[in-house]
């Protein structure tokens, strides 16, 4: 009889205490991120649209004035972090093994579903702030060959001869530019207006000569965003093309529009933090 | 409660009986055929990476590609099968060659397909897995991405990793191997496999027994003159090629020229202070390794010996050591240079080159 008792008990308390938890802590869940590559045609933001060479409709401007389109455009997107007022914080769990690459987001304009991130096993609360790295950082390579989106035969981001992942990889032609480009998957040589940047340079040693070129970033939301199991907040973030050739500096397309090294693609990733804006949430 | 102390008592008799001396007996008999079978290597041992004991650490992050028997020789049949160039015709052991510690026996610059004649001296392998930094110019920063430079440069292999991965899995033995090598790979032969594969048999191409090395291990005896050679190497050399691996694993121009054709560093930097340096390159097995430096100027040790002796020319960025005291090069006598090649020979690795697994 006694111990009949004593199990009640216990049981008793068992069930209790998790009641009381699931009062008390929401159960976690998703986050989805939308990357809309954006550009503007008569003051209007429209959504962008790639074209294949030898096209000389050439449907965007620069700052400068100079008309350009856009054959290619792909960029990593990696070590997603989200903060909310209250102390919340989600850090993207990061993985580069041989099977796959987790956290590690290579958003490609020519493939809409890689335009769509989402985040799983996000703490219930509010967020109303997210940090990313353009590009792919040295815990993404230090280590050697990774699959999935960092697998160098498929992601066509890798440099071998400085190996390395492209951050941001630009290619498109204008008719200012004076052609000539190498290296390219959508561009020839022998294109006389064909332009290509690939902005790449991952070797982040204070004090060190090389070029550093991936970003990290941060913007803040107008409106909070809510996390729990049944809601579904999105977040839409944009890329403006046009900002990537200006902002911080303005690019001309008769310069250098030939970028294959870290240090010719300084400029553009100066220009990066101007180009990704917060946009919106749907909740 | 009753139950279950009874029960612990049963389980614990049980054991008791078992353990017998009746029921030991054929245990100790297995152990000590086991114990017997240690004193030939384990089959398993030979194909496992081991650090020679007067090796550094590794740095080649062998707990993400431990070096198993399967993945080995998966490794040693890619390194030997032109599958991996566009037509056909090349592999990675035309360059490499084993005879003479896996650097190029004929070419200046190496050769690709169609005949195309590449940029660069192609380098021995050996001792890779204890290596910072790759090629000439160290832009590769791990073993893992060596293989698409040679396997994607039109100079070389001229092929894509994509359709090299293609022709693998279509292969009639690749899948099957693959998949015993890395039992967590899926269905499809990706390129971190490959290259993991590929690593795995060059992380094995360890040079550490060399008569220089016996020396080391103080079972073997140095003449007098490779023992004068070693001293006057630890004076005007080892500065550079420093320590068991015989290179700082620095970059820096040896006076080869006062205008740079190649870059080198300089090139991966981006930086002023390193154009025209290059990786100061490991000396073993340098006896077999000729042609020498990145663009092949000489021949022989003797004309290598001479470059450092009177042959040096000046540039910016031309190391300190090779212009000391307002002098450029190494002064040395024709004799202290015989000597020094006498030492070179020393690090020469005949069980290396001859060893079958490789
Ligand atoms: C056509 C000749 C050629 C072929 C084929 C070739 N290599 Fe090489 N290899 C070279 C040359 C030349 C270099 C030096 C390149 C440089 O410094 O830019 C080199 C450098 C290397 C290095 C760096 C060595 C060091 O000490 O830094 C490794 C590792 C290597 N090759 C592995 C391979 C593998 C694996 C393959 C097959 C996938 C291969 N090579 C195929 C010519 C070749
Ligand atoms: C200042 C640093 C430095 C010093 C001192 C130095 N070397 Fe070198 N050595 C290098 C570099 C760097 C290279 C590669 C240069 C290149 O290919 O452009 C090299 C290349 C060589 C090579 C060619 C190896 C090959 O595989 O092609 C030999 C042999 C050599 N050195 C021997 C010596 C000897 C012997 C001495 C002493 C008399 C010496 N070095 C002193 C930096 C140095």
């Amino acid at each position: 009889m006694k111990k009949f008792l004593l199990l009640t008990a216990l049981f008793g308390a068992l069930f209790l205490s998790a009641c009381k938890d699931e009062e008390e802590a929401k159960d976690p869940g998703t986050f989805a991120i939308t990357f809309d590559n954006m550009a503007l045609i008569n003051n209007v933001q429209q959504q962008l649209s790639l074209t294949t060479a030898g096209n000389t409709d050439y449907p965007y401007t620069n700052e400068m004035g100079q008309q350009f389109n856009i054959t290619l455009l792909r960029y990593y997107i990696s070590a997603i972090e989200l903060d909310g007022p209250n102390g919340e914080h989600f850090h993207d769990h990061m993985e580069a093994t041989a099977a796959g690459a987790k956290g590690y987001y290579l958003v490609d304009e020519s493939k809409p579903a890689s335009q769509e991130i989402l985040l799983t096993d996000v703490p219930a609360g509010t967020y109303n702030k997210i940090t990313f790295t353009v590009g792919v950082d040295s815990s993404g390579i230090v280590d050697g060959a990774a699959g999935g989106n960092l697998d160098p035969a498929t992601c066509n981001m890798f440099w071998n001869w400085n190996s390395g992942y492209i951050a941001v990889k630009f290619e498109g032609q204008s008719p200012v530019s004076n052609g000539g480009v190498g290296g390219t998957e959508t561009i020839a040589g022998t294109d006389p207006n064909g332009m290509a940047y690939h902005v790449g340079g991952w070797k982040n040693i204070p004090g060190g000569v090389f070029v550093y070129n991936n970003k990290r970033l941060s913007y803040t939301f107008d409106t909070n965003a809510k996390v729990e199991s049944k809601l579904e907040p999105e977040l839409h973030m944009v890329f403006d093309v046009q900002k990537l050739f200006g902002g911080h500096h303005a690019i001309d397309f008769t310069g250098n529009h030939n970028v294959h090294k870290p240090a010719d693609g300084v400029d553009v990733a100066n220009n990066l933090e101007h180009a990704f804006a917060y946009d919106h949430i749907h909740q | 409660m009753m139950n279950s102390r009874h029960a612990a008592l049963e389980f614990i008799i049980l054991c008791f009986n078992f353990f017998t001396m009746k029921n030991l007996l054929p245990f100790l008999l297995l152990a000590l055929v086991f114990g017997g079978c240690q004193k030939d290597e384990l089959p398993s041992a030979k194909y496992s990476f081991v650090k020679p004991a007067h090796f550094p650490e590794p740095v080649y992050p062998l707990d993400r590609n431990p070096v198993t028997k399967e993945g080995f020789e998966l490794g040693k049949k890619i390194f030997g099968d032109p599958i991996l160039s566009r037509d056909g015709s090349v592999a990675c052991n035309n360059c490499h060659v084993k005879g003479v510690a896996f650097a190029d026996p004929q070419h200046p610059f190496s050769i690709g397909v169609d005949e195309r004649e590449g940029l660069r001296n192609a380098p021995g392998i050996a001792n890779m897995a204890f290596m910072k930094e790759f090629m000439w110019d160290g832009g590769v920063h791990h073993l893992d991405f060596a293989p698409p430079n040679a396997i994607e440069n039109p100079l070389e292999m001229d092929e894509k990793m994509t359709h090299v991965l293609w022709k693998m899995n279509q292969h009639g033995s690749y899948p099957a191997l693959f998949r015993k090598a890395f039992p967590d790979m899926g269905d499809t032969i990706t390129s971190p496999y490959l290259l993991f594969a590929l690593s795995q048999y060059q992380n094995m191409l360890v040079s550490a027994t060399s008569k220089y090395d016996h020396y080391k291990l103080g079972d073997a005896n140095l003449t007098a003159n490779e023992l004068e050679g070693l001293a006057l190497f630890e004076q005007k050399c080892a500065a550079c090629h420093s320590g068991i691996l015989f290179t700082n694993q620095e970059y820096r121009n040896n006076g080869l020229d006062s205008e740079f054709a190649d870059l080198g560093r300089g090139k991966i930097t981006e930086s002023p202070d390193d154009m025209g340096c290059f990786k100061v390159p490991s000396l073993r097995n340098v006896e077999l390794t000729k042609p020498y430096m990145h663009n092949a100027r000489f021949k022989t040790l003797e004309e290598v010996l001479d470059h450092y002796a009177s042959g040096v020319k000046p540039s910016a960025t031309l190391a300190d050591e090779l212009q000391q005291n307002g002098t450029l090069g190494i002064p040395l006598t024709p004799t202290e240079k015989a000597r020094i090649i006498d030492f070179l020979k020393t690090l020469t690795d005949h069980e290396f080159i001859q060893d079958t697994r490789f």
